[in-house]
């Protein structure tokens, strides 16, 4: 992890839990699942230690908790990819050129989408996988490429955290995932509108498995297996 | 040290500046659902309780009290199942009864109409799989009743939304107390909602998505809200 990192979790650390989860549903939820108070849960958070790893050394279960590890951690790289989606957009200035309330709706998304990295980072701990390197190969860079695929990847994301809801040995969780699932779903209709979609085009959302989703991430080819170089001398775009 | 350009872009501004930029993500919206609680006369933290206690919450009515766990544990199972799916099959029925009836009073226009028109089938096909998944043990549909919302597009539009979130927020209160099967038949659905209530935030000017994290709703504190708006004749 760069400094540049800790420095922006360190920013999110003190600002987004509190101000972007303004109701703090999912701590609350989560903290309840482990006997905590919301306040202990925070103090953990804020510590870094993982939640659910100290719940695995506590139950019995610990398979199947390793299994939710498991699939959170799915999860949490979706999260890692569509919130590095939005700030590369910030970053390229696609964001700021766009249409007021369009702006608005793009810098929404990112906010929470950071948000939910935190978040699920928080309960997995020291068992959260690193954020992989991305490469967007330029999508964040036009407008409509952009709008399209924030489109593709809210309704995406919604499909993942329908398949993975049942699928939770600790039953807290699900009701935890079911308040980001409700998120991403007005995420994936605020975008469909803004696109100029019809916001809901199923009467029941499809749910994708995890092999289906690794699938379609694997074809965007937006999660690179090393940055090409280490350290560039010169910044390829100097905006 | 590793970073990219682009990180190397965002440097010494940290992600908040980044994404919020002249924009203020904190701006308040005041949510149908914080009406209800307050209403309700709830205060913030009975509110925040949080969706593994919600089934559980005190002060139930009658009606529901085979919703609580008994002696506080809360184990899932296929009765336990058919209660909350009758529960949450109610919230369908008055639903696709309230969008049936905007589109028949012929007060709505435009988008609204369009919308009333889409989600109220799709609330249709809620109350069909929820009525499947319980097979002979689906709750009679309700005698329902809207008066005069109907009659004016906002009034309308406001009571479809408050339905729409607190259906959303009585799933994922729900969410703990389901089977795996029993929440692989409405994960599918919760979302659903979601989009609607976003569809008609936006509609009415408002933050489609105004939290990170949605909350969860008590089935008391749902059930409480049905009678006072009084679509469910008793």
């Amino acid at each position: 992890m760069s400094s540049n990192d800790n420095a922006a979790s360190d920013a999110v650390a003190g600002t987004t839990v509190a101000e972007i989860d303004r109701d703090e549903a999912f701590l609350e939820a989560v903290a309840d699942v482990y006997g905590e108070t919301r306040a202990a849960f925070v103090r953990r958070l804020a510590v870094g230690s993982g939640v659910l790893v100290a719940a695995l050394a506590a139950t019995p279960e610990a398979t199947a908790a390793n299994r939710d590890g498991k699939i959170l951690n799915f999860d949490l790289v979706f999260e890692y990819l569509q919130s590095s989606f939005y700030l590369d957009a910030v970053d390229v200035g696609t964001i700021r050129r766009m249409p007021r309330e369009k702006e608005r709706w793009a810098r929404v998304l990112g906010a929470h989408e950071v948000a939910h990295v935190r978040i699920l980072k928080g309960v997995l701990g020291d068992k959260a996988v690193k954020k992989p390197f991305f490469d967007f190969h330029g999508v964040t860079e036009s407008e409509a490429e952009f709008t399209r695929t924030a489109v593709a990847m809210e309704d995406l994301t919604v499909a993942l955290l329908a398949g993975q809801a049942p699928r939770f040995a600790n039953r807290a969780l699900t009701a935890a995932v079911f308040s980001l699932l409700t998120v991403e779903a007005r995420h994936a209709a605020w975008a469909r509108r803004i696109a100029g979609f019809v916001p809901v085009d199923k009467s029941i959302d499809g749910a994708k498995p995890i092999a289906a989703v690794r699938r379609v991430v694997a074809s965007t080819r937006f999660i690179a297996a090393r940055p090409r170089t280490r350290r560039r001398r010169h910044p390829r775009f100097t905006g | 040290m590793l970073y990219t350009v682009r990180e190397r872009k965002g440097n010494g501004r940290t992600i908040r500046e980044r994404l919020r930029g002249g924009h203020d993500l904190r701006r308040e919206d005041e949510g149908h659902v914080d009406a209800v609680e307050e209403r309700a006369g709830l205060s913030r933290s009975d509110v925040l309780k949080g969706v593994v206690l919600a089934a559980g919450a005190a002060s139930a009515p009658a009606t529901l009290a085979v919703l609580r766990p008994e002696s506080g544990s809360a184990a899932a199972s296929p009765a336990r199942d058919r209660q909350i799916l009758n529960f949450l099959l109610l919230l369908e029925y008055v639903q696709e009864g309230l969008y049936g009836h905007g589109v028949r009073s012929g007060s709505l226009t435009g988008e609204l109409a369009r919308l009333a028109n889409v989600a109220g089938e799709q609330e249709r096909a809620h109350v069909a799989a929820l009525e499947r998944a319980l097979g002979a043990s689906a709750r009679p549909r309700p005698a329902l009743r809207f008066g005069s919302v109907g009659s004016d597009p906002d009034r309308f539009a406001r009571a479809a939304l408050e339905l729409e979130e607190t259906a959303a927020a009585a799933y994922i209160g729900q969410g703990a107390n389901l089977t795996a099967g029993a929440i692989a038949d409405v994960a599918g659905i919760v979302s659903v909602e979601a989009r609607h209530a976003a569809w008609l935030r936006d509609l009415a000017g408002r933050l489609p998505a105004p939290r990170a994290a949605d909350r969860a709703q008590s089935a008391d504190v749902v059930t409480a809200r049905l009678k006072e708006v009084g679509y469910v004749v008793e």
